[in-house]
């Protein structure tokens, strides 16, 4: 299938794995794409907290994203570079898994995930079982094939309205097909809870550029985001709508609630705390 | 099988902290939360916000609360084909559910009804039942 462990697997080898407990992995990031959005870098450990979990269930369930308590985002990946990667599972149970993890580039944090909690469902809705434990055997083996990663396409946002610092609504529009589709869940292709958040950060850090003033020697970066919670699948060709409303301000930083909604329905909440770091 | 029943001061110690908690997971204000509000029908809880509320009473409370908990408790000792046949509770099951629901209203347990609704019935009052409970099997634990 073209794009399967290619367009969204962000893992290139599991270097050590307790089942259920522990795992530490690795992703080089090639060198030919561009920015390596820092969403990516959190599905990077979500993806190995998946196979920690998967592998005590001989890959018959397997995690969804779910609610990400925090994430903090400290730095940056480079293309070029390798992410060591790192889980510490809390619990994980038949129906769900709650765990932390965190990334480094050489040795330096560049993010943390804490309290995340991922319900547990049959693997078989979402892809091959015997599909996954190969996948699974080649990153605990030789590893995956290096450089297959296809760069993933922006999402597509549209500002719809809004009032200058104070909210922003617009919409975001699925493709109906995509790479990615085929990867992050052949069988049920929808879009990927962290390419959502980031074009929700996007349009945060566009909100809080107006409410904290533009001030050219600093740059605005997403510090942290808590309490995201993904309610619903988003499937092929949706129309998001995706709010984001300045909750609060202080000097040189806004709290941002995010909120996504399709035909009407919650798909997905959080809040996201943007900061101004000086320009080098 | 005997169990000791959770009275209202065990409910009214740990009522305002499973407040918060479920005012926190479900992103509405704490003055909407009452021990009988409804939390599928009146504040738009889904299975993701009982997985959440679970996970964050387990931590604020230092306690494990195994999935299915309420559903295996209010069964008690009624065998499984006793209280469900194909999803749907039988009459035994039903009363079970009542007698151990007691926070919900009677008119909400409505015949037949099917094993998968039974969260619709969920107060914040049945997770303050919960913790209490789990509470008392960490103490027999330890």
């Amino acid at each position: 299938m073209p794009g399967r462990f290619a367009a969204f697997s962000f893992l290139d080898r599991i270097t050590s794995l307790e089942p259920g407990v522990r795992a530490r992995g690795q992703y080089t990031v090639p060198p030919g794409v561009g920015r390596f959005p820092p969403c990516l870098v959190a599905e990077s450990v979500g993806q190995l907290a998946a196979w920690a979990a998967m592998s005590t269930v001989d890959c018959r369930r397997r995690p969804l994203a779910g609610l990400v308590g925090e994430t903090r985002f400290l730095g940056e990946v480079a293309p070029g570079q390798t992410v060591d990667l790192a889980v510490e599972l809390e619990s994980c149970r038949e129906d769900a898994i709650a765990y932390g993890g965190w990334a480094h580039v050489e040795r330096t944090p560049i993010l943390e995930l804490t309290r995340c909690v991922g319900p547990m469902l049959p693997a078989a809705e979402f892809d091959a079982p015997e599909s996954l434990r190969a996948d699974l055997e080649l990153l605990q083996d030789g590893g995956a094939p290096a450089g297959r990663f296809h760069p993933v396409p922006e999402p597509d946002i549209a500002v719809v309205d809004g009032a200058s610092g104070e909210w922003i609504r617009a919409e975001l529009r699925v493709p109906t097909a995509a790479p990615f589709f085929a990867d992050h869940f052949p069988r049920r292709p929808v879009l990927p809870g962290a390419l959502l958040l980031h074009g929700q950060l996007r349009l945060a850090l566009r909100l809080a550029g107006e409410t904290l003033g533009a001030k050219p020697a600093a740059t605005l970066v997403p510090a942290r985001v808590t309490d995201v919670k993904l309610r619903a699948f988003i499937p092929p060709a949706a129309v998001v709508e995706i709010r984001v409303d300045t909750l609060a301000r202080a000097a040189g930083a806004a709290t941002v609630g995010l909120a996504a909604r399709v035909g009407g329905r919650s798909v997905a909440t959080g809040r996201a705390e943007i900061v101004a770091r000086s320009a080098r | 099988m005997t169990r000791q029943p959770v009275t209202p001061e065990d409910i009214e110690r740990v009522y305002p902290r499973v407040a918060e908690i479920v005012s926190d997971a479900l992103g509405v204000s704490l003055d909407r939360i009452r021990p009988d509000v409804p939390l599928i029908e009146e504040l738009d809880a889904e299975s993701i916000d009982f997985l959440d509320l679970v996970f964050r009473l387990e931590r604020a409370f230092d306690v494990k609360i195994p999935r299915g908990k309420i559903v295996e408790d209010a069964r008690g000792d009624l065998p499984e084909a006793e209280f469900e046949q194909k999803g749907v509770l039988t009459e035994a099951g039903l009363r079970r559910l009542q007698e151990f629901l007691t926070e919900v209203q009677p008119d909400r347990f409505r015949s037949p009804m099917r094993s998968a609704d039974i969260p619709r019935l969920f107060t914040p009052e049945t997770f303050c039942k919960v913790v209490v409970r789990a509470q008392r099997a960490a103490r027999v634990a330890a």
